[in-house]
């Protein structure tokens, strides 16, 4: 368990050099929560760039290089964000009693996850599996990537999750799956310090609190060891921070935005799917803003090219796409019905769909990005199951809950967002807030 | 904002905060864990329990790079030869795990005759020459010539 706690503890102090670069002024929950996603990515760069090197990992390496790189990024935001002033930073949040209780939820999930070895299948035959097989190499190993009895591994998925289970096996001297799942409780706990943070920038502390109690439960995934948590923690906290530099136009909520959704195409190939629907969003409404988007581009470009040029497998484009689609249209009906009926928490979405229709429009037109952003991405989703190779119902059976509970941390924040007017004093207070930031 | 539609805001506030609220945590500090524990611990393994134990002494008389051919109590891969194929290739990470099945149904004989090792679990000795390493756990390893 120490090196797992002193592995999390050096993430945050390696990834605050980072989060100040970005922003020089954050403070609070953001600072922390955003230090610690930089960290766990720049663990991730910094492993994958000693493996191009071919550079074996060992705990000096890593170090070095891990300080080497927060350095760089010190240095390189230093001059910039200096004379540039920062929305994000121009509030404090105060705790609220409700808070009390998004903590006693993340106490009892870092309870859950530690309870035992990580034991979903997935994890030792995906995530922990490529981990393990790359600490034994001491780097990225392309042969067990490539060979054909590992394609059940699915070599194509982006590394940041192993990687990151390599970091603490490196400090702790040895593989040991017994503590890992503390890793995904600081993914968490630092998605839920992001949306503090956020909502307290435009609401008072008790809507805040209610607003990250609400999205606490999409944070802490109940798919322990897999790569859902993280995914939802740089992906929604990306998508949080672009919707935010689009309503203030904040410089840094843009930089923030770009490289935590980068970080996200580095999680999953969902996350990528993320980062293409945040585009789309942002031409749709903000079309000479999408080039501020390149950050993100930057960070998702480095495996897209290794993993073409390994030439590592992907299933759902394994084949004749597009007369799996083709084929399957006349199926759409049924299909949609299946999707319905296997709904994760039905009564939770209809009362998402029941407070997008019951907001303001005004109010929705405010949110039009995450609105936007989650429609493209579900459209993603279904055009999947469209295209897959497998049985369709037995992909939709075995994703679809997983993937339903990574659209919901954006959606629920934009939606109390969207009915926060409801509450005494909140008009004001957010309408004060837009002014004083657009001034 | 009319009254109405501020009383039905905070009623779909309120069934979002209230349908999120994840009770399993927030209760879990208070509940006796050993159980649960138990039941996560043998989760991955509970049909073959001693199988973990047989790969952790394959792993200590093997090397990294080795070639390990595997052969299960069963070779059909949808009742159990991918669990035994994918567990193998966790612990024995390093090594190069070979199944000599696969999920099309077919018998990969060339990888058996390739690797070094043979990790025989739950079966009887296979023909052929092999000098036995170990035996333990339900299994053997088996060096061949």
């Amino acid at each position: 368990m120490a090196a797992a706690l002193v592995s999390i503890v050096s993430m945050a102090v390696l990834g605050l050099p980072v989060a100040l670069a970005v922003d020089r002024r954050a403070r609070g929950p953001l600072l922390i929560g955003t230090a610690f996603l930089y960290g766990s990515g720049l663990v991730f760069v910094v492993l994958l760039v000693l493996s191009i090197l071919h550079i074996r990992w060992t705990l000096l390496s890593v170090t070095v290089a891990g300080l080497l790189g927060c350095s760089v990024a010190w240095f390189a935001g230093r001059t910039r964000v200096s004379t540039q002033h920062s929305a994000l930073s121009t509030r404090h949040s105060s705790p609220h009693v409700l808070d009390l209780i998004t903590l006693l939820t993340l106490a009892g999930y870092a309870l859950y996850a530690t309870l035992a070895p990580l034991w979903e299948w997935d994890f030792w035959a995906i995530w922990g599996l490529k981990a393990r097989v790359f600490l034994e190499q001491g780097g990225i190993d392309w042969r067990f990537l490539g060979s054909q009895w590992n394609v059940f591994a699915h070599p194509d998925y982006p590394l940041l999750v192993p990687l990151n289970y390599d970091f603490i096996a490196l400090l702790g001297g040895g593989w040991s799956d017994r503590w890992l799942g503390v890793l995904l409780v600081a993914w968490a706990a630092a998605a839920l310090l992001i949306v503090r943070g956020l909502a307290a920038q435009e609401l008072p502390p008790f809507v805040a609190s209610l607003v990250t109690l609400a999205t606490a439960s999409a944070a802490v995934s109940a798919y322990v060891g897999l790569a859902e948590g993280p995914l939802i923690a740089f992906g929604a906290a990306g998508v949080l921070f672009i919707r935010r530099a689009i309503l203030f136009d904040d410089p840094s909520a843009w930089r923030h935005g770009a490289l935590l959704l980068g970080l996200a195409a580095n999680v999953k190939n969902e996350g990528l799917a993320l980062l293409v629907a945040v585009g789309i969003a942002v031409l749709i409404l903000k079309p000479r803003m999408v080039l501020r988007l390149w950050p993100a581009a930057a960070l998702a470009a480095p495996w897209l090219i290794l993993r073409a040029t390994h030439v590592l497998p992907t299933d759902i484009v394994a084949g004749s796409v597009f007369s799996r689609i083709i084929g399957r249209l006349p199926y759409v009906v049924p299909m949609g019905r299946f999707l319905f009926a296997r709904l994760h928490e039905p009564w939770f979405w209809l009362a998402i769909v029941a407070g997008i229709v019951i907001a303001p429009a005004a109010r929705r037109r405010r949110e039009a990005f995450v609105l936007i952003a989650t429609a493209v991405q579900l459209a993603f989703f279904i055009t999947s199951y469209l295209a897959t190779p497998h049985d369709p119902r037995w992909h939709i059976a075995t994703s679809w809950p997983r993937l339903t509970v990574q659209l919901a941390l954006p959606i629920t924040f934009a939606t109390i967002m969207m009915l926060a007017v409801s509450f005494p004093g909140v008009e004001e207070s957010a309408d004060a807030e837009a002014r004083s930031e657009q001034q | 904002m009319p009254s109405w539609r501020r009383v039905l805001a905070l009623i779909a506030v309120i069934a979002i905060v209230a349908l999120r609220l994840e009770l399993r945590y927030i209760q879990l500090p208070f509940l006796d864990r050993t159980l649960i524990a138990k039941a996560f611990e043998i989760r991955p393994d509970r049909l073959w329990p001693e199988y973990p134990r047989f790969l952790e002494g394959v792993r200590a008389r093997t090397q990294n790079g080795d070639a390990v051919a595997l052969i299960a109590p069963t070779l059909d891969w949808e009742n159990g030869y991918s669990y035994a194929y994918y567990r193998a290739s966790y612990f024995l990470a390093g090594r190069e795990v070979l199944p000599v099945a696969d999920s099309e149904g077919r018998l990969h004989p060339e990888n058996f005759r390739r690797a070094k090792y043979a990790a025989v679990w739950g079966r009887e000795m296979p023909p052929g020459r092999a000098t036995v390493v170990w035996r333990g756990h339900g299994g053997m390893l088996l060096l061949r010539q």
